[in-house]
């Protein structure tokens, strides 16, 4: 069965964004205290908001795109050109990176959407590595080829410099916006029909709904996540490398959702987190971190497809039941279909 | 350009073609049978290249070309009896998931072992040389990787129309539920399928690294147009597979005489009209796979 998500007195969400305001602010912190360094905390944000978007398309819609570099990757460029060419306004940027990834994924969905299944995802993929060949050759004046789009400008918002903290104060706050934005878009009807979509198409198209419209919408908006992130990006890095584009910009993405847990919005948040952190703390002393990464991946997959946020749930079912000595009634969000990544 | 240099081109497109097919008629007889997306595929030619260049270096390239399929073949069937099949009955998403975290550990094993530089794998120093073909000089490596693919192809054909095993396998690629109903070993059968399906990569990777090079990401860059042939050619057509294989090879192929920097992008636009036009593929048929 499927119920609202979250669907829960304000009071409680309330103190749920309260909480993730407290988090964002003391992340910098919180990481130095766990052998990380406090500049890691931006790119955690930026990924994290990335796996957000996707989290409403691949753990509420259950569509699994490989293709979402091309919209974090034209978010970037589109940004990294207004610094570049236009104005240093970090407002103009973002909008216009947000805008061109949404343009972007309407494009891709309009075309992509038209199969199901593991056709979406071969084809998510191959346009996306078209964007990718379009930005190294033919773009290449444009896009600065191999090199990707260098020398972009500090951008600028009320005339504050965006670098160092006022930049993860503005990441903080767009994160902040996104994830008050997407957990009402979950509670909302609309999300309940994203969610009965996952579940059963065929059975929500028969009730009259067309489920492709949802889809698209649904698409759009990972878009528009992912367009806002890569924007925040290439502000803050005054940089888009080539490979924002790239396949392995996707993989790393759905990796991070799938080890976070997906349907869920914070898990694909935290599995950003997990990743990111790992990645900076460990490939010091592992050199093939992405070969551990991608056993690691493997194994969520295998034995633990809920991710960390089930085995998290898993782990508190297990103590409470320790504690109370007789068997727990799941709730109704842990129920299979609701929380877990099963997708068909 | 004249008609010589035109019958080159098209040539060459018959080449680049040929490879596309060989992993595309794998990856459609994987998820014809067994209903799974491998996006390991790609690289399972990545190894059969690396394999490939290893057995050459030490013996000669006769070695390699007979010894490498066969051991891309195992390394099929160690794939499937040790993974795949535990995801026969889990969700399509999970499929593809597994496979790409293989294809990802695989593709940096590679890169661990031998680096991320471009191997020096040759051609064989006969076929290096061009040789006058009537129409110009042309590479004989790549009339041989069009043999070998022309060779390949007849082979699967005969296996697939006349044997009972092919049998087994095309009634597997309507109703595999039906054939195992009729007693028949369906596992069994989706461990060989899976390891053809590999071993025509292996096949590809040991006669095409020479020309697309020796990379750990020769692996995804094949895979992606291969599986747009796939869909392109209509899922569960092995014919469908073949032509818009050759379609995709010549695209590329005239397309670096019109406008060369298009080279990269033309499959994805040619993939694009197919879509909107015939969502389900030249010849993919209403309901078979959907």
């Amino acid at each position: 069965m499927i119920t609202p998500f979250g669907a829960r007195s304000r009071y409680r969400e309330f103190w749920i964004m309260s909480g993730v305001a407290a988090v964002l602010a003391a992340l910098p912190w919180l990481l130095t205290l766990i052998g990380g360094y406090t500049e890691l905390a931006t790119p955690i944000l930026l990924w994290g908001m990335f796996a957000l978007g996707f989290d409403i398309l691949l753990g509420f819609t259950g569509l699994l795109s490989f293709g979402h570099a091309a919209f974090w990757g034209l978010g970037g460029y589109a940004s990294g050109m207004i610094l570049l060419r236009v104005s240093n306004d970090l407002l103009l940027a973002v909008a216009a990176g947000t805008v061109v990834g949404g343009a972007a994924s309407a494009l891709l969905g309009y075309l992509t959407l038209r199969r199901r299944g593991i056709y979406f995802s071969i084809l998510t993929l191959a346009f996306a590595e078209m964007f990718y060949y379009a930005a190294l050759a033919p773009l290449q004046d444009w896009t600065g080829g191999d090199n990707g789009l260098t020398g972009i400008p500090a951008a600028q918002l009320f005339g504050i410099a965006m670098k160092g903290w006022p930049i993860y104060a503005v990441i903080a706050a767009a994160t902040f916006a996104g994830i008050y934005v997407a957990r009402r878009i979950a509670r909302s009807p609309y999300g309940l029909i994203l969610r009965a979509i996952k579940a059963n198409e065929t059975r929500v198209a028969s009730t009259g709904i067309h489920t492709r419209h949802y889809k698209f919408a649904a698409f759009v908006i990972s878009g528009l996540y992912a367009g806002l992130a890569g924007a925040l990006s290439a502000a803050y890095q005054t940089y888009v490398p080539t490979d924002a584009l790239h396949w392995t910009t996707s993989g790393q993405l759905v990796m991070m959702a799938v080890i976070g847990g997906t349907g869920t919005l914070f898990g694909p948040m935290l599995g950003a987190g997990i990743v990111l952190y790992l990645q900076n703390v460990l490939s010091a002393t592992i050199p093939q971190w992405l070969l551990v990464q991608g056993l690691i991946f493997m194994a969520f997959v295998v034995f633990l497809p809920g991710g960390v946020v089930e085995a998290g749930r898993r782990l508190a079912r297990a103590l409470s039941r320790g504690r109370k000595r007789q068997p727990p009634v799941p709730d109704a969000a842990s129920v299979k279909g609701v929380g877990s990544v099963h997708a068909d | 350009m004249n008609a010589a240099n035109l019958s080159l081109q098209l040539l060459t497109g018959l080449q680049i073609g040929a490879i596309y097919v060989m992993i595309a008629l794998g990856l459609t007889l994987i998820f014809g049978t067994l209903g799974v997306a491998n996006f390991a595929h790609g690289a399972l030619f990545m190894i059969g290249a690396y394999l490939g260049y290893v057995v050459a270096e030490a013996t000669n390239h006769w070695v390699a070309f007979i010894a490498v399929p066969p051991a891309v073949f195992l390394v099929g069937i160690v794939i499937e009896r040790t993974l795949v099949r535990f995801f026969y009955n889990r969700p399509a998403s999970d499929q593809i998931l597994v496979t790409f975290g293989l294809a990802l550990v695989l593709q940096e094993l590679m890169r661990w072992i031998f680096g991320g530089t471009n191997l020096p794998y040759g051609t064989p120093p006969w076929a290096t040389v061009p040789v006058d073909i009537g129409i110009g000089y042309y590479p004989p490596w790549r009339l041989v990787i069009v043999g070998v693919t022309a060779a390949a192809v007849l082979g699967l054909f005969l296996l697939l129309r006349y044997t009972r095993f092919g049998l087994v396998v095309r009634a597997g690629m309507r109703d595999p539920e039906m054939l195992g109903f009729l007693g028949i070993d369906v596992p069994k059968r989706f461990t060989l399928v899976f390891g053809l399906g590999a071993l025509f990569a292996g096949i590809a990777g040991v006669i095409g690294g020479p020309i697309t090079g020796v990379t750990p990401d020769i692996g995804m860059a094949v895979l992606v147009p291969s599986f747009l042939v796939v869909v392109i050619g209509g899922m569960g057509s092995l014919a469908g597979a073949v032509i818009s294989g050759l379609i995709l090879g010549e695209a590329v192929s005239l397309s670096v005489l019109i406008y060369p920097p298009s080279t990269q992008i033309i499959v994805y636009l040619i993939a694009a009209v197919v879509l909107l036009w015939r969502p389900r593929g030249l010849l993919g048929v209403k309901g078979v796979m959907e």
